[in-house]
């Protein structure tokens, strides 16, 4: 008897199917057979009652009627959407504006999905390591935990020099140091590598300065080399006032100042004019109109002794960049805290 | 540094206003900080680096000065008249260590009256920010700010023998210093005894005991030139600084050692009154001539990428007081001098030169070349792993690699070994370099939830540290720490979209792991392949019940390496299938033991032909069900490469697959 039931149900279907002229009829048959309250169902709860024997042989049927009327009903629904043009669905516009008469808010706002943002420092590095890679520098990455040699000596500091010291410097239980400069990576790439040398060097550095608004003990850098016979400090200001007027803008105004750094010589730090004031004075350029946004200089000769380049033969240009700094420059961010707090407040407007 | 523009003026005649002079000093490497206003004068801030211990008095700013206006620099004269009494006479001094002290002199003066300094003399060093005290003293300060060479005068009636020895202290002895520090050295520190006791710490500050006071009549008038080293060394040890031990520290000019005891001699006189004794004890054991260094005219015009002339490079040369000995065609033999200690190479007269010329004479113009590099592949996966986590919502955080101790609290999942301690740390209960970013994640989802934030979508892409033995450097394990808030099974999935992305097909394992950060239950140690890969978890209810978190955050810690390693950056192109799939959706029922991975095995192990893919869709517990099994249904996807599969062709595929499973893992097709 029940065997009867499913047979005609199978045929019902195709000719309910057969009739249907819209989508929107093809999803009344599938409720009407496959719904929860549907015939299907109703064949299904009457199983468990059956003798034994009839049960598995038509526990098999139903479950084969099922997939098979699942598998009428999308073919149907692929017919149907197939031969109907999206632009001249007339069933379709007919019946949706039966569906909503009229109802339809345009107005109310649409359903946004949520989109993760990159933290800001990553973006400023990614940034700079996009200008560099047009002057052909590639990226290079060092350890953050380091020996004195890499951060120090080979960098031309002398033993006695107070960045050495333990207020400058991270020292660590295991006789080595927390880097305080990106500039280690120079040392790990001249010795790896000959020359020509092109390559900047991104990551975190450490300093242990009292956190406040203008400092952090864990920071951003951005080490920059070029190493090649002829390389001059015309070359450098070539690299870095393109880097600047790419990152801060073509009417950035540049400054070249002398400075000293052990690992170069002549050494220069370089301000832009402020963008914060326009230059006409304000608390972050100390009303100097200018900020200071890199240290550079010539790569001095005891350094490449160090690594074993013959100082008479290449010649070269290194730079170091604060990341956070420029950030903040960029943004008008007044507190460097605001970078590792990571409130998503702040981190969602980037 | 702090300079007072009217008395730079003594030394160097020009026009310049505080602006202007502000300028070509930063210019020149000498950057100005401040000027401001002191009464009719201006305190200008000069930012002196280590290297120029040199502009460390005013004298030495007018000389850069005199170079960038071209002048000429005035130095003070120092004859003084002498009575015929000699100085042996009336003092002696000793050097015992030659090493730490080499070159002392002093001079005696007789007779003089204390009183306050004259009102021109008070006025500049208040300029400057020094309070006056007493005619004397206010002398020994004016040279000092002068000329950066430091000075101190003692009273000499109050000297024990009147003599000096330079010495180094004695375990326990002691001397209350001027400004009232009451020091006890150790036997390391170099002081200046008289007979018996000390009563200066050598370069750092005189003591109150033979201080110059109102009653003083004679004044014993030391200048010397102590080791820079070991006078930064005794300061830090002491504690104490000075104007001295700044100048000290950064080594002054051992020429201008007897020109400013003359120089101060001379104003006590002249101020003070009194007579100076003939001669002058100078104890002098500099022996350092400073080699001529040789300036090839073309490398510096190579390295500046310039073209000065000869005649140019020598003129600025001179202009810095250097002096030239010899010049051939293509090079100057140059003598430098005694106060420019940090000039001794050939690339630090390029420097020289450079700085006065001035770097904005120097184009910025290049012919660098091009240079191609390929991309390297850390950057690219890091780029599409942070596509994914982005375009699924996911904030990017970066926090402090240095940690308190929790993570020590808990089991340590990469690593058993001790944390790495900082030992000078600012923070003494934050001296640790991580071992897992998880608990700082966790700190940032505390920190939102505080302000507001209830739902936390993040992730950091950073290093985690962990421990080699032998003073080695630390394994530096870049890590993907990600959490999510939607439980366990999104989280994988997350994880299996980034495998996706970057063609890795290694079976992801997930095995069941021992830590008190997770749900024991719900938290496994996952692997692809044979490698460990990483960590999952929902977060032990502990762990919740700490922070008070409101949601139930899952997270994951992954090694970011074995994902660069794996992954395939270039795709390969397949034919997209012409002919249709026939897709069976089957329910078994299986004891609670049975994993996912055991039935999806036993399928893939048959190597069924036209078998394209496995699907599971849902997850059943019931009583139709019954106690201590599960129902899973799960999506077989059947697809022929060459023509349309048959109905008939996938049942036999099917049945056999289903006696398969009920042979080997005990499962029955529900019905």
């Amino acid at each position: 008897m029940m065997q009867e039931r499913l047979v005609a149900l199978q045929s019902q279907v195709k000719e309910d199917l057969a009739k249907a002229e819209t989508l929107n009829e093809i999803e009344d048959i599938r409720v009407r057979y496959l719904g929860r309250k549907g015939a299907i169902k109703d064949i299904m709860k009457a199983i468990p009652g059956l003798p034994p024997e009839e049960k598995s042989i038509m526990g098999k049927m139903a479950n084969k009627l099922k997939l098979d009327i699942t598998g009428e009903i999308e073919a149907a629904e692929k017919r149907f959407s197939a031969s109907l043009p999206p632009s001249s669905d007339k069933q379709g516009l007919k019946s949706n504006a039966q569906e909503t008469k009229g109802t339809f808010d345009l107005s109310l706002p649409g359903k946004r999905r949520p989109y993760g943002h990159i933290h800001p420092i990553t973006q400023t590095i990614n940034e700079i390591k996009s200008i560099f890679s047009k002057l052909g520098f590639s990226v290079e990455y060092g350890p953050e935990v380091e020996q004195e040699y890499y951060n120090f000596d080979a960098l031309n500091v002398p033993q006695d020099h107070p960045s050495r010291e333990d207020f400058d410097t991270f020292y660590l239980d295991n006789k080595l140091l927390l880097r305080s400069q990106t500039s280690t990576v120079q040392i790990r790439t001249m010795k790896k590598r000959k020359p020509p040398i092109r390559m900047i060097a991104p990551g975190k550095v450490y300093r242990p300065d009292t956190v406040d608004a203008r400092h952090a003990s864990m920071f951003h850098q951005i080490e920059g080399l070029m190493v090649e016979e002829g390389v001059s400090f015309r070359d450098l200001k070539f690299a870095l006032t393109s880097f600047s007027k790419i990152y801060f803008g073509e009417d950035i105004k540049m400054r070249f100042r002398p400075s000293f750094f052990p690992f170069t010589e002549p050494s220069a730090e370089v301000d832009i004019s402020c963008s914060i004031c326009s230059a006409r004075g304000c608390s972050v350029c100390s009303h100097s109109g200018w900020v200071e946004v890199l240290g550079a200089g010539m790569v001095d000769p005891n350094v490449f002794e160090a690594v074993g380049y013959d100082p008479e033969k290449y010649t070269g240009f290194a730079f170091g960049l604060g990341v956070e700094r420029l950030t903040m420059l960029r943004y008008g961010i007044d507190d460097i805290r605001l970078f590792f707090e990571n409130d998503l407040r702040f981190l969602s407007q980037f | 540094m702090k300079i007072s523009y009217h008395w730079l003026k003594d030394y160097c005649n020009h026009t310049l206003s505080v602006d202007e002079l502000s300028e070509g000093l930063t210019n020149a490497g000498l950057v100005v900080d401040t000027s401001a206003p002191v009464g009719d004068d201006f305190c200008l801030d000069v930012e002196v680096t280590s290297n120029r211990p040199d502009c460390l008095g005013i004298m030495g700013i007018a000389r850069e000065v005199a170079v960038l206006v071209r002048g000429k620099l005035l130095i003070p004269d120092v004859g003084y008249p002498a009575i015929a009494e000699n100085i042996e006479s009336e003092t002696s001094v000793e050097n015992e260590e030659k090493e730490l002290c080499s070159r002392y002199t002093a001079r005696i003066i007789k007779g003089v009256t204390i009183g306050p300094s004259p009102e021109w003399l008070q006025k500049r060093l208040q300029v400057l920010g020094l309070r006056p005290v007493n005619n004397v003293v206010d002398i020994t300060n004016y040279v000092l700010m002068e000329s950066g060479q430091p000075l101190h005068a003692f009273d000499l009636d109050k000297l024990e023998g009147k003599r000096i020895v330079i010495r180094q202290a004695s375990h326990g002895e002691t001397l209350e210093a001027i400004d009232g520090t009451k020091c006890t050295f150790t036997s390391d520190v170099l002081i200046i005894a008289d007979s018996k006791k000390p009563v200066a710490i050598a370069g750092i500050m005189g003591g109150k005991g033979t201080e110059v006071t109102e009653t003083t009549k004679n004044i014993f008038l030391e200048s010397a030139f102590f080791e820079p080293r070991n006078v930064r060394r005794s300061s830090r040890i002491l504690g104490i600084k000075s104007d001295s031990s700044f100048r000290f520290e950064r080594h002054v000019d051992p020429e201008c050692v007897d020109w400013a005891s003359r120089r101060a001699a001379k104003m006590i006189l002249e101020i003070a009154g009194g007579q100076i004794l003939e001669g002058v004890i100078d104890l002098n054991c500099i022996r350092r001539k400073k080699t001529p260094v040789t300036l090839r005219t073309a490398k510096l015009n190579r390295l500046l990428g310039i073209h000065l002339e000869k005649s140019e490079q020598r003129e600025i040369l001179e202009r810095l007081c250097f002096t030239i000995i010899s010049e051939k065609e293509d090079s100057l033999e140059v003598s430098v001098p005694s106060f420019r200690s940090d000039v001794y190479r050939e690339i630090d007269l390029i420097e020289e030169i450079a700085r006065i010329h001035g770097f904005e004479g120097i184009p910025a113009t290049s012919s660098i070349g091009v240079k191609l590099n390929p991309d390297n592949k850390l950057d690219r996966v890091v780029e599409r792993v942070k596509g994914v986590l982005s375009g699924m919502g996911y904030d990017e955080v970066v926090t402090d690699s240095i940690v308190d101790n929790m993570q020590d609290r808990h089991t340590g999942l990469w690593s058993d070994s001790r944390s790495i301690r900082i030992i000078n740390p600012i923070r003494h209960d934050e001296d640790l370099l991580r071992k897992s970013i998880i608990p700082n994640l966790l700190k940032v989802k505390k920190h939102n939830q505080n302000h507001g934030t209830e739902i936390t979508r993040m992730y950091e892409l950073s290093k985690i540290y962990l421990r080699k033995d032998n003073g080695e450097l630390p394994d530096e394990k870049e890590c993907l720490c990600i959490l999510g808030e939607e439980g366990y099974f999104p989280l994988k999935g997350m994880i299996e979209t980034i495998l996706h992305r970057l063609n890795i097909n290694h079976v992801l394992d997930s095995l069941p792991v021992q830590s008190d950060l997770f749900n024991p239950e719900k938290s496994a140690q996952l692997k692809l392949g044979e490698k460990i890969f990483g960590y999952i978890g929902e977060l032990n209810r502990e762990i919740i019940h700490h922070y008070d978190f409101r949601s139930t955050p899952c997270i994951t810690e992954l090694d970011f390496e074995l994902l660069v390693n794996m992954a395939t950056l270039e795709n390969s192109y397949h034919k997209a299938p012409s002919f249709p799939t026939i897709a069976r959706d089957l329910a078994v029922i299986a004891d609670e033991v049975i994993t996912w991975a055991e039935i999806k095995g036993c399928i893939l192990s048959l190597k069924m032909d036209y078998l394209e893919g496995i699907e599971f869709f849902d997850m059943y517990r019931g009583k139709q069900i019954g106690p201590g099994k599960k129902s899973i249904a799960f999506r077989l996807i059947f697809r022929a490469d060459n023509r349309t599969l048959r109905n008939e062709e996938v049942d036999v595929c099917q049945e056999k697959l289903l006696k398969t499973l009920e042979n080997s893992l005990n499962l029955r097709l529900r019905s």
